[in-house]
């Protein structure tokens, strides 16, 4: 009961935030959201199931790329546009998917590096199809019925969508599947020797995660209404490592605080230290694996018992 | 105290306090937003524009400042990342800056104009040359300052004209930029009846670029235009085209108009030709080379010319809006023609109520590389 | 014909900088099993030591060469010793070990901008830039330098590990670091003796490599990311496959761009689509481990 209360008070306050910031808080907290849904995405995959998989960001332009292409270049209705994009996010996951479940450790890492890059190739040679290296702008978000999104509304539907990952996230993460990750990644002989179809759970871990990222793609192309393949890189990829990292990996609390910190650094840090705030992320990370080997959300388990904030029914 | 008394010295207090809120008003700086890269990819390139800027609101200061009110430039650094450069747009509308400067790069300007076109606030390029930034957005609040990709190519296809190469090469690397500039290079090349008989590209890190040059050179080019920005991948470049024993002329885009290379490659660059916005023999562009080796110590290359001119102009247009208001200085900034700044062919002009970008389409200079340095010019504009 | 020789040197000069950055990765993995990527960011240093010593302090290539690459050695024992040891310690994943060296290379990078600023710098080559015939084969004097240069390298490294017990003890640790300690062998001098190699030999891919496309910030993240895919198709068990995986990645990445017509843009791409299919069919790269895992 508890804490279904602290849930409803922390998704009053998200969502009331929609109305109460403006402009550039606004863009900061939608824009975080996102990389936060990312993170929680990522974290499952990368700490529970244990795949190091750098196509994550890759999937997260092919939510955004292909939702803009169906909708303004081929003319879709939006809400045509939006499945379209997720479904292609859902096949495309699947096909790599399966080759993926094969190879393990950092094989997996340089096999989905390649592909990252591989889709980064694709996009800045695509001409006129994915805009190449200008990228796509120019498309509004089309009117629905007369109602089209303003900065507010959609600030509340990256919440909604925010919510509906960690909802997903954690509900699997309690769940069976998600005791069978952790099993297929401690001991794929031990989980297959129990009865566990690793296979199954490692494609399913895989396209599961790699479409939240790609229904985060599709919420953030309509952000700025722009897509340019430098926000679909190899940079953004690393950047959502070092949350995990930093925040305590195979943990959804962890991923959130690590989120948070590592966005929200250049907005504090850069007014006193200027660009060596940078130096400052790298530091943090470092000493966080030294002196808190389960991620800084370990110092927030101390203080507000944030393990048991994500897990249901318990005392 | 009687009466009398305290009236006066309420009136005294009263006035005093007007004419300190009246002082204050008209000591309020006017607060110019410049979106610039400290971190990232392009801060090398930023870092000189900037000097610019500095050089021109110091002057302009120093002359009274604008309308009575002194300029400030509050600088956001976007990373060179299109998305932070959005939400850096949206903290200095938040500011209410008078205007927004983007001294990053085209994709960056792109995504932060997509904000600056809903919020209704000036915003201006003085460097980036992409065509797409005035096309592909109808914001008529957007201007453009820096030479067009488009501009470039056909004044190096005009100062081409008797030589005719029917045959080229096109080399770039794999860079935002250089990318984009190759194609539309390529595109101009073609529409002026020659033949891209090969195309390379040098990534970003290569170590050599031998494979790709054999290449160009089988394909027995008349001429090689390139189009790449990263110092790395020119310097590859150049050392491959000396070591096969290349001799096709090379022609290269305002990114080379940067002495960098210079100094990673001596010696190597000699008779290349490249577009350059200043010419100079100009006597602004002299006197500006002239105050600049003045405050800085040394002679400057076009960066900083970008970031002076850029604040000029929208400071002249500041002036001639008589206010700080969106809407008129977007008004004086598109009525603005015949601006003669340091950039620009002698005899050209900066004008806005063509085309938001306003930089000449005969603007351009083209300048030869001799003994490893920025050497003459040896053509100008379109014709 | 003559085009094909003179690609070779290329693909050889090439292939010899990714080979030192996988036998630099391989260096630390053998004896401990942690994946370094901060590798390129030591070699990204090694091309600024060059910078310091022979570009600005003028010193000659003989001296200023294995200066520079002690320089970065010695970051790497430093860094083995405070930020690695206590991991091992304590007995923490191996994922923890590779993570905190990913927060090192931010450190290295951004402090390397610090000190040279975000401009790429000259190093001078030590023999200028010249083209060399070598009986069929032609190239830079740079390309044959660096070749020869690691050509030694990898003689010696495959001398260390074939026959000298050090190297022996090396290997030994490799395959059973609990075995490894029974047998006497000094787990401690191992593991900082492993970083110290490693950080020159990446080091030194950076002193070689800065003369072509000068010394810069950011040039750590592409090496490292070929060094890993050279290690990967080499093999990660031997000295050999390092060298091997690196010329094979240089020759797939200059054939491609040489004699295959498709858009340049997407030459960019076949190596990539090359090595997944490389890691799909043939995991463990050309040569099988030694140990049968």
């Amino acid at each position: 009961m508890q804490q279904r209360l602290l849930w409803t008070i922390i998704i009053v306050f998200l969502a009331s935030l929609c109305f109460v910031l403006g402009g550039y808080w606004a863009d900061i907290y939608r824009k975080m959201l996102l990389v936060i849904t990312l993170c929680v995405g990522f974290n499952f995959l990368f700490g529970v199931a244990g795949q190091i998989a750098f196509s994550h960001i890759a999937f997260y332009g092919i939510g955004a790329y292909s939702v803009v292409i169906f909708s303004s270049i081929l003319g879709w209705p939006l809400p045509l546009a939006i499945f379209g994009a997720i479904a292609l996010c859902g096949v495309i996951a699947i096909i790599v998917a399966f080759p993926a479940s094969r190879l393990e450790g950092f094989y997996l890492a340089l096999a989905t590096l390649a592909f990252a890059q591989l889709f980064n190739v694709v996009i800045v040679q695509g001409g006129d199809v994915t805009g190449g290296p200008q990228g796509l702008s120019g498309f509004g978000q089309q009117d629905y019925f007369g109602f089209s999104f303003t900065d507010q509304s959609y600030t509340l539907v990256i919440v909604v969508l925010f919510l509906g990952t960690l909802l997903i996230i954690t509900r699997l993460e309690n769940s069976w599947f998600g005791r069978a990750c952790r099993a297929v990644h401690d001991s794929p002989e031990a989980a297959e020797a129990m009865g566990v179809d690793v296979l199954f759970i490692k494609v399913a871990a895989f396209t599961i995660t790699s479409v939240l990222a790609g229904v985060a793609g599709v919420a953030y192309a309509f952000i700025d209404n722009y897509v340019n393949p430098l926000v679909f890189s190899l940079e953004p990829m690393f950047q959502l490592l070092f949350m995990i990292v930093l925040g305590g990996i195979g943990r959804t609390s962890g991923a959130i605080i690590g989120a948070i910190v590592i966005f929200l650094a250049p907005e504090i840090f850069e007014e006193w230290v200027g660009r060596h705030y940078i130096l400052g992320v790298g530091v943090l990370v470092v000493l966080s694996i030294l002196l808190l080997p389960k991620g800084v959300v370990e110092l927030f388990d101390r203080l507000f018992k944030t393990d048991k904030l994500m897990r249901k029914g318990q005392k | 105290m009687n009466n009398t008394l305290k009236f006066s010295r309420n009136l005294i207090l009263a006035m005093g306090l007007l004419l300190a809120a009246g002082t204050a008003q008209a000591a309020d700086p006017i607060k110019i937003g410049v979106i610039t890269d400290r971190v990232g990819n392009s801060a090398a390139w930023a870092k000189p524009i900037e000097q610019g800027m500095e050089m021109a609101v110091n002057e302009i200061n120093a002359a009274g400042g604008v309308l009575g009110r002194q300029l400030k430039l509050r600088y956001e650094s976007d990373q060179s990342k299109p998305d932070v450069s959005a939400t850096k747009a949206r903290k200095l509308i938040g500011e209410n800056v008078a205007a927004i400067l983007s001294i990053t790069t085209s994709p960056a300007t792109q995504q932060a104009q997509t904000v600056t076109a809903k919020a209704k606030i000036v915003h201006m390029t003085p460097a980036n040359s992409a065509d797409y930034l005035t096309k592909k957005l109808d914001n008529p609040y957007f201007f453009q300052m820096g030479p067009l990709g488009s501009t470039q190519i056909r004044t190096l296809l005009a100062y081409n004209k008797k030589k005719n190469f029917k045959r080229v090469a096109l080399v770039k690397d794999n860079s935002n930029l250089g990318s984009y500039l190759g194609k539309v290079f390529k595109t101009n090349l073609e529409k002026s009846g020659a033949k891209v008989v090969v195309e390379q590209t040098v990534e970003i890190g290569a170590t050599d670029a031998i494979a790709q040059l054999q290449k160009v050179r089988a394909a027995k080019p008349d001429a090689i235009y390139h189009s790449g920005i990263v110092v790395s991948s020119m310097a590859v470049f150049f050392k491959a085209y000396h070591q096969l024993g290349l001799k096709q002329p090379i022609l290269g885009s305002f990114n080379l108009s940067v002495p960098k290379y210079l100094e990673v490659i001596p010696g190597m660059m000699d008779g290349v030709v490249f577009i350059d916005a200043m010419d100079p023999s100009k006597p602004e562009a002299a006197k500006f080379m002239a105050k600049y080796k003045k405050a800085y110590g040394s002679v400057p290359f076009s960066l900083p010319a970008y970031g002076y001119d850029g604040v000029k102009v929208l400071a002249d247009a500041i002036k001639k809006a008589g206010s700080t208001d969106s809407d008129k200085i977007r008004a004086a900034m598109a009525t603005t023609k015949d601006w003669v700044g340091v950039l620009g062919a002698k005899g050209q002009v900066v004008d806005f109520s063509k085309s938001r970008a306003g930089f000449s389409v005969d603007g351009a200079v083209v300048r030869r590389i001799e003994n490893n340095t920025h050497g003459s010019i040896v053509h100008s504009g379109t014709k | 014909m003559e085009d094909f020789l003179e690609l070779i040197v290329s693909v050889g000069e090439a292939g010899s900088i990714y080979a030192l950055v996988a036998l630099a990765y391989l260096l630390v993995l053998r004896p401990s099993g942690i994946i370094n990527f901060a590798v390129g960011e030591w070699a990204m240093m090694g091309g600024f030591a060059a910078v310091s010593l022979i570009t600005w302090l003028k010193l000659p290539y003989i001296i200023g060469l294995p200066l520079s690459i002690m320089c970065i050695g010695a970051i790497a024992w430093v860094t083995g010793l405070v930020v690695v040891n206590p991991l091992i310690k304590r007995n923490a994943s191996p994922m923890s070990k590779v993570l905190v060296l990913l927060g090192m290379l931010i450190v290295y990078r951004e402090t390397s901008a610090s000190l040279y600023g975000y401009d790429p710098l000259f190093v001078p080559m030590p023999f200028g830039f010249g083209r060399v015939e070598v009986g069929p084969f032609a190239g830079s004097s740079q390309s044959f330098f660096i070749i020869s240069v690691v050509a030694v390298v990898f003689l010696l490294a495959w001398y260390f590990f074939e026959r000298t017990i050090w190297g022996k003890a090396f290997e030994g640790v490799a395959i059973n670091r609990q075995a490894a300690m029974l047998m006497g062998i000094n787990l401690k001098i191992v593991g900082m003796s492993s970083f110290i190699s490693a950080g020159m030999i990446a080091g030194l891919a950076g002193v070689l490599q800065a003369p072509l496309t000068s010394a810069h910030f950011l040039m750590g993240l592409p090496l490292a990311i070929k060094g890993f895919t050279a290690l990967v198709i080499g093999g990660v068990g031997r000295v050999e496959g390092a060298l091997l995986g690196g010329f094979l990645l240089a020759l797939l990445e200059k054939l491609t761009i040489r004699y295959i017509d498709i858009p340049s843009g997407y030459a960019l791409g076949v190596p990539l689509l090359l090595m997944i299919v490389f890691l799909l069919f043939r995991p463990n790269g050309i040569f099988q481990n030694k140990e049968a895992k």
